[in-house]
């Protein structure tokens, strides 16, 4: 027993020391780079309020009766999702200003991130509302809703059950790809990691903790998506 | 003396090539109960359908009352209809589906009360003691709060005819209100729509296979048979002798199946 004692013990300093060893510098790098996870944070949830706008509106808008607002819809999806979105960044960032528009780091960074992903957005709550049976519109007529009234009150509250988990997957993707606002000078978590291992060469320490902060970021819209659908798929469980 | 509360004239409906209703000429007096029953594909189903505006004609006109449906005076011609023409006649028909078509995310007395709230400005306050007793009607006051999901079949559908009512419509159109169901649950929904043919206080245009019922409740059957009114007359003469060959036909094969 005594003996189990000691080895436990031997073994937390062991690594305690180890750890200390590691991470005594981490004060040199560590505020660089909380400040890069603050610039993505920021990025992150600009974008992602942009990317679900985008999403509803030209999701909505691509099947609408009108032709004009069809073909918006069909344009800035095609644009949008035709083009690289780090040539995207370079045009909101480099080529406006050649006519007049000059937008800051920031603005262009959410911008591009949250103009691409609404395109991909859009497919997926169209898909949605195509899923919601014909028959919800049929009694919505019968019931003389107006199209209005039908959309907002029947059709989309169903379509976000079906919506959430590709939401919540391009959500996540959309937090990886703010990596690439720095090409419009934004020092976002990766950049500073990358300036920081260039300065102190602490590779694994530097690179392990990017890594955890983009997961913790990860699980945070995971859970967020499963709360989201437990909530509004709640009338769809018998018995509660 | 008062015009017919539906009529149909020389109404054509087409998929493509394909006639589904031809020259339709057809009418319903009011608080009248008509049946119609035929083979599928006949289009019976499609009177109600084009009826509810779920889906346009390609000729003829449909009158509701005295007014067209798909068309409007525009002084003295006639225009294709608006929405706001469409919608007000519309106001007056309610419909009840073979599938329900219950809106799953709300409850019972939400489904009832969501259409007077939205379209008619009542208060959710005014709206839910009407639903409430509607509910009572039809038996369902114990299930206001349950979801769709939570309600057997025969309990959605008068749910559902429960919110139909709702909109206070002066015509009710019922689309195989049993034929989605297990046969223990046609009973009680068939007990509601008698009771609603035998008030009196609405015209009622029913498809159904249920040929026992039919005979019941209607004042008139109609034959349908490749979009054509193949015959038509008092629920005792149709069931009890038939002129038509594809009629009797019809009947005769519905007596093999039960």
């Amino acid at each position: 027993m005594a003996g189990r004692i000691i080895a436990v013990v031997a073994l937390t300093a062991f690594l305690c020391g180890i750890s200390f060893a590691t991470f005594s510098e981490l004060r040199i790098f560590l505020p660089a780079m909380l400040r890069g996870a603050v610039v993505t944070l920021q990025v992150s949830i600009l974008s992602a309020v942009l990317f679900i706008v985008m999403s509803f509106l030209a999701g909505i808008a691509k099947d609408s009766g009108t032709r004009l607002v069809r073909w918006l819809a069909i344009g800035y999806i095609e644009v949008f999702r035709g083009t690289s979105l780090l040539v995207q960044l370079f045009w909101l960032y480099f080529v406006l200003p050649e006519f007049g528009i000059v937008l800051s780091p920031m603005m262009a960074g959410v911008l591009g991130v949250g103009l691409n992903f609404g395109a991909y957005g859009a497919e997926i709550v169209r898909g949605a509302m195509l899923a919601v049976p014909r028959g919800q519109q049929e009694a919505s007529v019968a019931l003389n809703l107006s199209d209005r009234a039908c959309l907002i009150r029947i059709v989309i509250p169903q379509a976000v059950v079906v919506m959430i988990p590709g939401m919540t997957n391009l959500t996540i993707e959309l937090i990886k790809a703010t990596a690439l606002v720095s090409a419009v000078t934004l020092v976002d978590i990766t950049y500073a990691s990358v300036q920081q291992n260039q300065l102190h060469y602490r590779t694994l320490e530097i690179f392990t903790i990017t890594v955890m902060l983009y997961y913790c970021f990860a699980q945070f819209i995971r859970f967020g998506g499963s709360a989201l659908e437990d909530r509004f798929s709640r009338h769809l469980r018998r018995g509660h | 003396m008062k015009g017919p509360k539906i009529r149909f004239e020389k109404v054509l409906k087409a998929y493509g090539e394909l006639k589904v209703l031809e020259d339709l000429d057809f009418h319903v007096d009011e608080n009248e109960v008509v049946a119609i029953i035929g083979p599928s594909g006949s289009g019976k189903t499609t009177v109600l359908r084009v009826l509810m505006t779920l889906e346009g004609i390609q000729g003829g006109t449909i009158f509701v009352g005295d007014e067209p449906l798909n068309v409007m005076r525009k002084g003295d011609r006639l225009v294709p209809a608006n929405r706001a023409h469409v919608r007000r006649i519309r106001s007056k028909i309610g419909m009840v589906f073979q599938s329900f078509n219950l809106f799953p995310h709300m409850t019972a007395l939400e489904n009832c009360i969501e259409a007077p709230v939205q379209t008619k400005g009542l208060s959710k306050s005014e709206a839910t003691a009407e639903s409430l007793e509607l509910l009572a009607m039809v038996g369902l006051t114990d299930k206001r709060d349950h979801y769709p999901s939570q309600l057997s079949g025969g309990q959605q559908q008068r749910v559902a005819i429960a919110r139909a009512l709702a909109m206070r419509p002066e015509i009710l159109l019922f689309d195989e209100p049993t034929s989605a169901l297990d046969p223990e649950m046609v009973g009680e929904v068939l007990n509601v729509i008698r009771d609603l043919a035998r008030s009196g206080h609405y015209t009622i245009l029913l498809v159904t296979h249920q040929m026992g019922f039919a005979r019941e409740v209607s004042d008139r059957v109609c034959f349908f048979d490749g979009g054509v009114m193949v015959e038509e007359g008092a629920p005792d003469d149709i069931f009890g002798n038939p002129q038509n060959d594809r009629l009797r036909h019809f009947l005769s094969k519905i007596l093999e199946a039960t």
